[in-house]
């Protein structure tokens, strides 16, 4: 039997007896039009290529500056940074025994910070007016100090945050289903600074995306096409439903401000392009079906796209330039708005400087040469897409049902049956590598009896000079602030913690005053404890 | 996870540490009484040393050590000279199952 990624049965040919009258109806449309399966504009890459987007960060603050001119350079036409995830993902200082002991990771995986300054320092240069930058804070409980310490440098060089362009992320898939990390705060105290984030954004912010569902670090967890599907818009329900609950009822008011996802394209090309056809549409339907919502800016899923860092491989790892490419296409197909391909040497280390242009350059080669770009939603009306589609949204479906059952997002990540879901999935994966189901080549079928295209792995800026300049900074900062200001600031965000005070304020006068990523953790860590990982092992 | 499972449906008793210092690690085998410590590598090489180091300092080199995630391949060599199993990624199961069931055997 032929099955897609993700399990779904495939005929030999398709024909149009094999499309639902629902999907040939959503089909019929126009891309820009409801229900948005054909694409989230008119024109779509015609009026606006999509957005290269490519994840980058090593070292010291300085390094990850310089870094950052080089991709703009390049051509790329947004920002992310990356951060360290020893100290980012912990909210853990440098001097902090576990990084200690580990010092020379630090700034192996992303930009190491200490604090404030460290962004003005990221950001030197930059033109921050003018470009979109996500700054960071994967993960719910660093977004606060993120998001608090770039908006704070920006307001110092005179840019009002109205005009702030961009997106944070505090994406649930990364931290409570893919890796924990040692320690984190409890999913409910997460979604509580994330809802804290989306209410300051509605008030002050109307250009910048406060949060975004990362499908993605759930698809590269083990998660299937239409787990990953089922799971964000089930993570898309909780946020709605409590911003309901909290700030307005009228779900037209904010509803676009949840409306910023990422999701995975890996190598079952029509599969994942399809996905993306079926994600717009799930959406458009969830809005009008479920909350009423009749504004067009809500209604239009904007998607971003990042293609599976799993998928490259260790073995001959050139070969992966054309995985890369391969799963570039497919967001392309699918209709992404911004796209970030993983590097080529993703299974040995972060990207060399030149994996990371390979990445670049596949999308402009993409974009430039290959006239994709010419026509709106191309694979629209194949019986073989719209089956497809039909079918992931049938199971994503059963799947929010299974979700719902298990009372929700939240409560089935903090039950844990959401990390068995996917730790199955991966064990299924590595069977099927096993078995010789799956094939992946120069792995397990053409394997080379020697390595015949060695490169090294990337070691960038880590290693313990690295540590100890960060250690550097931060004594400098300790000594120089004015240190009993910043600890009545961290009382205050204690304070606030405590109660329903909106943090974010308290965060942004915290560092400030500089305040350590530190001193921010053990703040969130005393006042909303530490999650119990609920390994079903 | 994947590999903790696959040693465990390959009759292994499997203990899993998280994200552990090394003095931490040494202490857990210790008093655990292993036969054989798995490192998921996931950084730079210094501190996958630093741990053997501290093994080594508690007493505890003839525990035998297996190591598998993104492990650079120029690391390969300073690993497997200090008898570590080394397992980069796509190792076959069977491999590492095989690996660990020599390992233990070697101690037991």
């Amino acid at each position: 039997m032929w099955v897609s990624a993700s399990g779904v049965e495939l005929e030999p040919v398709y024909h149009s007896h094999h499309v639902a009258d629902g999907q040939r109806l959503a089909a019929g449309s126009l891309p820009g039009a409801a229900p948005f399966l054909r694409g989230a504009y008119p024109e779509m890459y015609r009026a606006k290529d999509w957005r290269i987007f490519q994840l980058s960060g090593f070292g010291n603050p300085s390094d990850m500056n310089e870094r950052i001119r080089f991709l703009l350079d390049a051509g790329e036409t947004g920002v992310i940074v990356k951060h360290d995830r020893m100290t980012d993902d912990h909210l853990y200082d440098v001097d902090h025994p576990d990084i200690v002991e580990r010092r020379e990771d630090v700034g192996l995986t992303g930009t190491v910070t200490v604090g404030l300054r460290d962004y003005e320092t990221i950001m030197d240069g930059i033109p921050l007016e003018s470009i979109y930058v996500k700054p960071g804070g994967g993960v719910p409980q660093s977004a606060p100090y993120t998001l608090a310490c770039y908006w704070s440098a920006a307001s110092r060089r005179g840019i009002p945050l109205e005009k702030l362009r961009g997106t944070g992320q505090s994406d649930f898939f990364l931290t409570y289903i893919g890796c924990p990390p040692k320690e984190q705060i409890p999913p409910g105290a997460a979604m509580r600074l994330n809802l804290d984030i989306i209410d300051w954004c509605m008030e002050r912010m109307p250009h910048w995306v406060p949060v975004s569902i990362a499908g993605y670090n759930g698809a590269d967890s083990g998660l299937n096409a239409w787990q990953e599907l089922g799971a964000v818009f089930a993570n898309a329900i909780e946020y709605l439903e409590a911003v309901a609950d909290r700030v307005d009822s009228n779900y037209d008011n904010f509803a676009r401000m949840i409306g910023g996802v990422n999701f995975r394209t890996s190598m079952d090309l029509f599969e994942d392009a399809a996905k993306l056809r079926t994600a717009r549409k799930m959406w458009h339907d969830l809005l009008t079906n479920r909350y009423g919502v009749t504004d067009e800016r809500s209604l239009r899923l904007r998607i971003h796209v990042v293609t599976a860092g799993s998928n490259m491989a260790y073995q001959e790892p050139l070969n992966n330039i054309v995985r890369g490419t391969v799963m570039a296409l497919a967001a392309a197909l699918g209709g992404t708005q911004s796209l970030g391909v993983s590097g080529y040497d993703e299974a040995m280390s972060i990207p060399s400087d030149h994996a990371h242009l390979m990445s670049i350059r596949i999308q402009q080669i993409l974009q430039e040469e290959t006239n994709i770009t010419a026509v709106a939603d191309p694979l629209g009306g194949s019986y073989y897409i719209e089956h497809l589609g039909q079918e992931l949204e049938r199971k994503a479906l059963a799947f929010m049902s299974e979700i719902e059952k298990e009372g929700g997002f939240l409560s089935a990540i903090d039950s844990g049956w959401l990390l068995d879901q996917a730790a199955r999935g991966q064990m299924e994966e590595v069977a099927a590598i096993e078995n010789g189901d799956k094939r992946i080549v120069g792995t397990n079928v053409h394997r080379s009896p020697e390595e015949l295209m060695p490169i090294q792995g990337f070691e960038g800026r880590s290693g313990e000079e690295t540590w100890e300049r960060a250690m550097r900074r931060l004594t400098s900062l300790r000594r120089e602030r004015h240190g009993r200001e910043a600890t009545r600031r961290l009382r205050d965000l204690e304070a606030a913690c405590r109660t329903t005070e909106n943090v974010i304020p308290r965060v942004m006068e915290a560092v400030q005053a500089d305040a350590t990523i530190g001193e921010i953790g053990d703040v969130f860590r005393s006042a909303f404890g530490v999650w119990e990982v609920p390994m079903r092992f | 996870m994947v590999v903790a499972r696959a040693l465990r449906d390959a009759g292994f008793d499997v203990v899993l540490g998280g994200m552990l210092r090394a003095s931490d690690i040494a202490q857990m085998a210790g008093d655990e009484d292993v036969q054989i410590i798995g490192l998921n590598v996931g950084g730079r090489i210094e501190v996958v040393h630093r741990i053997l180091d501290t093994l080594d300092d508690a007493g505890l080199a003839d525990i035998p050590v297996l190591v598998g995630g993104t492990i650079p391949p120029q690391a390969i060599d300073g690993l497997v000279s200090r008898g570590v199993s080394v397992h980069p990624p796509g190792s076959p199961l069977a491999e590492i199952v095989d690996a660990a069931t020599r390992l233990a055997g070697r101690v037991g």
